[in-house]
């Protein structure tokens, strides 16, 4: 089952008096429970595409489906809900929310869907925690964490929700190779026991041997799709 | 929850940008309840002081009469024209539901001509001493001497009128049947007490432009003091409203009981009366007056008895009036004046602010000064503010960002920015509303009084009383509440235009 399907997207962003198209049409299916890595050189649009499916971004033409919902012309609300029940992300440079500890960094996303029973919120979350072996240090602030471990938590964060998919940019970028090595273990981990599809772009080759399926990008443009 | 939870660690994480916002929002805080119990003291001083010991909250003046300020700038000005349809205003006054009572009285300048000495002048109140007693019971003490009885002739002269005529004209005014008290005496005239000279009646002549004034020779009946404002209301001496009518040659109350036939109401109407008199001494002919008849005799013969007649059948150039508790003096001003206009009468109300004059608008100038240096406090502290959670908010781009990726909608980032600045001025705001009520509450305590007549305006009287009321303090919580917000709003547009985008990275 295609859990994103995208069409014929494009994507200009105006520099000056010129247009640079980051992505000049790109198709592109992706079923459910792939493990799907995006590789490309830097400025091949690798982060566009993600932000596209990610409904943080839109697309100038084409369209994007989200288990068979086109997202790309729904209101602003209904795509931030969106966001917030389908999608989970891991950025390149964690984004955890300094003030808050582990437990309340990875909850955060339960809490803005409201109406969770706090027994459920508290269950899900130490669940999560120790998945990504992190338990000892759940009352701890992101300041006193390693990166790996502000990665972890920013992996537990995006599965807190059981999103469908769980978009990552560049996860292994800020980390060292063991470091990177350990979180794609864990990701690929949690993309077999939770069954959530996983899409994340690198341009470290290292990081290819973990995904179950490739597409690689090139000036805006799909230039090759396989399978390991 | 969860925004308050992140909105207090955030306060606490950027302890260096709080505690500027929050030290502003103290000082702001304090200077506004500081600032509020002033002008509340202001408000409530000089209500209690001027409106309630010498005015009245509306005055009812003569249309003829080309100013408002009928009260305080007489001083060398025209005389205040009389009030025509007096009955009629009173019996209008009478059936107004919002008025409690009202006091008709005569005011205005008289010279003094006391033969050997220089002549000098006097500001007259004249009033039926019962009425004005009953109208302002509190207005005004005894120093030496007695009140005036109802229907007795006589004059109470303000202490510091005495005082100034010591000073000017070099004698000592003093009641009938009182004997000189060393102790009321000022330095210079105790050590010449031997030598004072004493008076204890004035002649008086009303300084009436129409020449028509006469002069008349008044017992000082008592020392009187001002309850408050005593430099201000000290200019007034109160006079027997007869004794006032006559010296301004006025239609006195006794006057009603002569009767005067319709060729000579004719002859009175006439407004040019004076050419009657013109083109010689009407004494000049030796054989008209009487040898033998001295100044006591005439004084007897013409002397009248002020009892059997109704003293508002004689001239008044002023109405006070007192408002019931909750009177709105703006909505009853315009009531009455559209009354007097739509019936015809040649009357006008005027609020006490204008009466007062001079005075009145140095009241409101030092009222707006006041007011204005408190928006000025709060407008530096909405612009420090609003730059300071301005540039909180462009530092944290990157984490709210990431919250709107994750699903947080800008509602919530607006509500956490909200609370930070709210709990922000809650507790700073509160503590400085707090110290500012324990200033005023110190000021009222360090009893600071003042002789100066311009900071007895920003005092509402002789004493510094700022006063704080729950009203006060509802009010400076909705200011702390608006400057908030408004602090508050800039910052928030800089929120609502972070997007998700902004939290990845970009090719």
């Amino acid at each position: 089952m295609n859990v994103i399907e995208v069409k014929g997207v494009k994507k200009d962003y105006p520099l000056g008096k010129t247009t640079v198209q980051a992505l000049k049409g790109i198709d592109l299916v992706v079923e459910t429970g792939a493990f799907l890595s995006i590789v490309g050189p830097s400025g091949s649009g690798k982060t566009t595409l993600l932000n596209i499916i990610g409904c943080i971004d839109t697309p100038t033409a084409g369209t994007v489906k989200i288990q068979d919902e086109e997202i790309t012309a729904l209101p602003e609300q209904t795509i931030t809900d969106l966001r917030l029940h389908k999608i989970g992300f891991i950025f390149q440079n964690f984004n955890l929310i300094p003030v808050l500890n582990v437990r309340e960094n990875v909850e955060f996303p339960l809490l803005l869907m409201k109406n969770q029973p706090r027994a459920l919120i508290d269950s899900r979350v130490k669940e999560l925690v120790r998945g990504v072996g992190l338990i000892d240090q759940i009352e701890q602030r992101p300041a006193e964490l390693s990166g790996g471990q502000r990665q972890r938590v920013a992996i537990a964060r995006a599965l807190v929700t059981n999103p469908e998919i769980i978009l990552a940019d560049e996860p292994t970028a800020n980390l060292d190779s063991e470091t990177s090595e350990s979180i794609l273990q864990l990701m690929r981990q949690l993309n077999q026991s939770e069954k959530t599809t996983f899409i994340f772009s690198t341009h470290d080759p290292e990081v290819l041997k973990h995904a179950n399926s490739i597409i690689q990008l090139r000036d805006g443009l799909l230039v090759g799709a396989g399978v390991v | 929850m969860l925004a308050v939870k992140i909105a207090w660690r955030n306060i606490c994480k950027h302890r260096g940008k709080s505690l500027v916002i929050g030290v502003i929002l103290f000082f702001g805080a304090v200077l506004m309840t500081v600032g509020n119990g002033i002008i509340a003291g202001m408000n409530r001083g000089l209500s209690e002081n001027i409106v309630k010991l010498f005015t009245g909250d509306l005055v009812v003046i003569s249309k003829q009469q080309e100013k408002d300020s009928v009260l305080l700038d007489v001083m060398g000005g025209k005389p205040l024209k009389v009030i025509k349809d007096y009955p009629q205003v009173k019996k209008y006054l009478g059936e107004q539901e919002l008025i409690k009572e009202f006091l008709p009285v005569t005011a205005g300048l008289a010279f003094v001509l006391n033969g050997e000495t220089e002549s000098g002048n006097k500001m007259l109140l004249g009033v039926d001493i019962k009425r004005y007693l009953r109208f302002f019971p509190d207005s005004i003490t005894i120093e030496e001497g007695r009140l005036l009885q109802p229907g007795e002739r006589g004059i109470l002269v303000s202490a510091q009128a005495r005082r100034q005529d010591y000073k000017f004209r070099g004698y000592w005014l003093l009641p009938e049947g009182e004997e000189l008290d060393q102790k009321k005496l000022p330095l210079p005239a105790k050590e010449q007490s031997a030598e004072l000279l004493i008076k204890r009646e004035l002649v008086l002549m009303g300084a009436d432009a129409a020449d028509s004034a006469v002069d008349i020779r008044v017992p000082i009946k008592g020392i009187i003091e001002y309850r408050a404002l005593k430099k201000v209301w000290g200019l007034y001496n109160i006079i027997d409203i007869e004794s006032y009518r006559e010296t301004y040659s006025y239609v006195t109350g006794a006057d009603s009981l002569v009767e005067i036939s319709r060729e000579g109401k004719d002859l009175l109407a006439n407004e040019q009366l004076d050419q009657y008199f013109a083109g010689g001494n009407m004494f000049a002919e030796p054989g008209l007056i009487e040898e033998g008849f001295t100044l006591e005799d005439i004084q007897q013969e013409t002397k009248k008895e002020i009892t059997g007649y109704d003293l508002d059948a004689g001239a008044y150039n002023l109405v006070l009036l007192k408002l019931k508790d909750g009177g709105a003096a703006q909505v009853t001003l315009q009531k009455l004046n559209d009354f007097f206009r739509e019936n015809r009468l040649e009357v006008r109300a005027v609020s006490w602010k204008d009466a007062i004059g001079t005075l009145g608008s140095m009241t409101a100038l030092v009222k707006t000064a006041l007011n204005v240096f408190i928006i000025f406090i709060f407008f530096v502290a909405i612009i420090v503010i609003m730059n300071t959670l301005s540039m909180t908010a462009l530092e944290r781009v990157s984490e709210l960002a990431m919250m709107r990726a994750i699903g947080a909608r800008k509602g919530f980032l607006r509500r956490m920015f909200i609370l930070e600045t709210a709990i922000l001025s809650f507790l700073f705001g509160g503590l400085g509303i707090i110290i500012g009520i324990a200033v005023i509450y110190l000021l009222r305590l360090a009893n600071i009084t003042t002789t100066n007549e311009i900071l007895q305006m920003v005092y509402g009287g002789e004493k510094l009383s700022p006063f704080y009321s729950w009203a006060d303090f509802r009010f400076g919580v909705l200011q702390l509440g608006v400057v908030t917000l408004l602090a508050v709003l800039y910052p928030l547009r800089v929120v609502g235009k972070i997007i998700p985008l902004d939290a990845m990275s970009r090719e």
